[in-house]
């Protein structure tokens, strides 16, 4: 039942989330960048990155917005087994954990527009970006890709509901040492 | 920075540090050039050699190119990522950051590395038979249901090990 309760909480934030997600990570990308061309288009459920100074017959990336978003489901379903998961003031760092989930898929994006200027725009980025960039942004790529996505669900929910875990496995979660 | 120090001084505090830390230098070592030629490469050939004798077992006639899987059928190519490896990386991290006995968490790795192995075998097949009998769903089923449920797998396959493996009669 949790999880069919986070797919649909997922299934209708979704064509609102999308959005505000592709222009957010538009928004990073172009922090500090001159002139400011780095673009996250969404079309179709999918995230296009590209640049606006591009020639216009130039291939976008296409990222699926689900792969960005997805750990959104295992998460909420996993709040969502536990007994009253907004009881006790928890909302408060249900919403933060949240938050920090939201960010980290709006940096997914960011380090994948991040690492195609940096690796696959051929002279271009070799131009644009030193080594120790282009080493960066695909270690960066990689961590959001895997490590991030499918870690974070747990940190998040340990993290969050740390007294009410602990208290399903049986040790207490708030004394400290 | 005031709450983190004090969460970082609670058990889960500990046990949430310990596993990012944990996490990132096992995903850093996974990274290296050397390690994915002569560990990653091979394990994830291992996979899909499972997987054909696993299809071979329903009729599939499969065989296996490299990394890529292939029946007279539907041909998949199993990358990082898909290989289980990182699953198994994430669940070992937990065992490894959690407080008990050593014993108890060679015990966990070992569990682990195994259901996972199965898991991911049984998501492999399973995404095989949805690209022949259901193409169009075969990007929902591998980006959407399999990988949201090897996440709830991980996390289950944890609390289960903590209930009965890691704290069995220890005094908690």
């Amino acid at each position: 039942m949790a999880l069919v309760g986070a797919v649909v909480v997922w299934a209708a934030v979704r064509p609102v989330y999308n959005p505000a997600l592709c222009a957010c990570a538009q928004l990073i990308s172009r922090f500090g960048e001159y002139p400011a061309a780095s673009m996250v288009v969404l079309r179709d459920g999918d995230a296009l990155l590209g640049r606006s100074d591009m020639r216009a017959n130039s291939d976008w990336l296409k990222i699926p917005m689900t792969q960005i978003h997805f750990n959104l489901v295992p998460f909420l379903a996993l709040v969502l087994a536990l007994p009253k998961p907004l009881g006790g003031g928890q909302w408060r760092r249900l919403l933060a954990a949240l938050g920090l989930l939201a960010l980290s898929h709006a940096l997914g994006l960011v380090w994948e527009m991040k690492a195609l200027e940096a690796l696959s725009m051929g002279a271009w980025s070799r131009a644009n970006y030193s080594a120790i960039a282009r080493n960066v942004y695909g270690t960066l790529r990689y961590f959001f890709n895997i490590p991030v996505t499918f870690a974070l669900p747990l940190v998040l929910w340990v993290g969050a509901y740390s007294e009410r875990v602990f208290a399903l496995v049986g040790l207490p979660a708030g004394e400290s040492r | 920075m005031r709450w983190l120090r004090h969460f970082l001084a609670t058990p889960a505090g500990r046990f949430v540090g310990r596993y990012v830390a944990v996490l990132s230098i096992g995903f850093l070592i996974l990274a290296l050039r050397p390690v994915n030629n002569h560990l990653v490469d091979p394990y994830t050939t291992f996979v899909a050699q499972e997987s054909k004798v696993t299809l071979n077992l329903f009729g599939e006639k499969a065989q296996v190119v490299g990394q890529v899987l292939t029946s007279p059928r539907f041909s998949v190519t199993i990358f990082n990522g898909c290989n289980g490896l990182e699953a198994i990386l994430i669940f070992v991290s937990g065992v490894v950051a959690f407080p008990a006995p050593w014993l108890r968490k060679v015990f966990g790795v070992v569990l682990g590395f195994v259901a996972i192995q199965v898991f991911n075998v049984i998501r492999v097949v399973s995404l095989f038979y949805v690209g022949i009998l259901r193409p169009q769903w075969f990007n929902v089923s591998h980006v959407f249901v399999w990988q949201s449920l090897v996440i709830i797998f991980g996390v289950v396959l944890w609390l289960v090990w903590v209930r009965r493996y890691a704290l069995a009669n220890t005094q908690r």
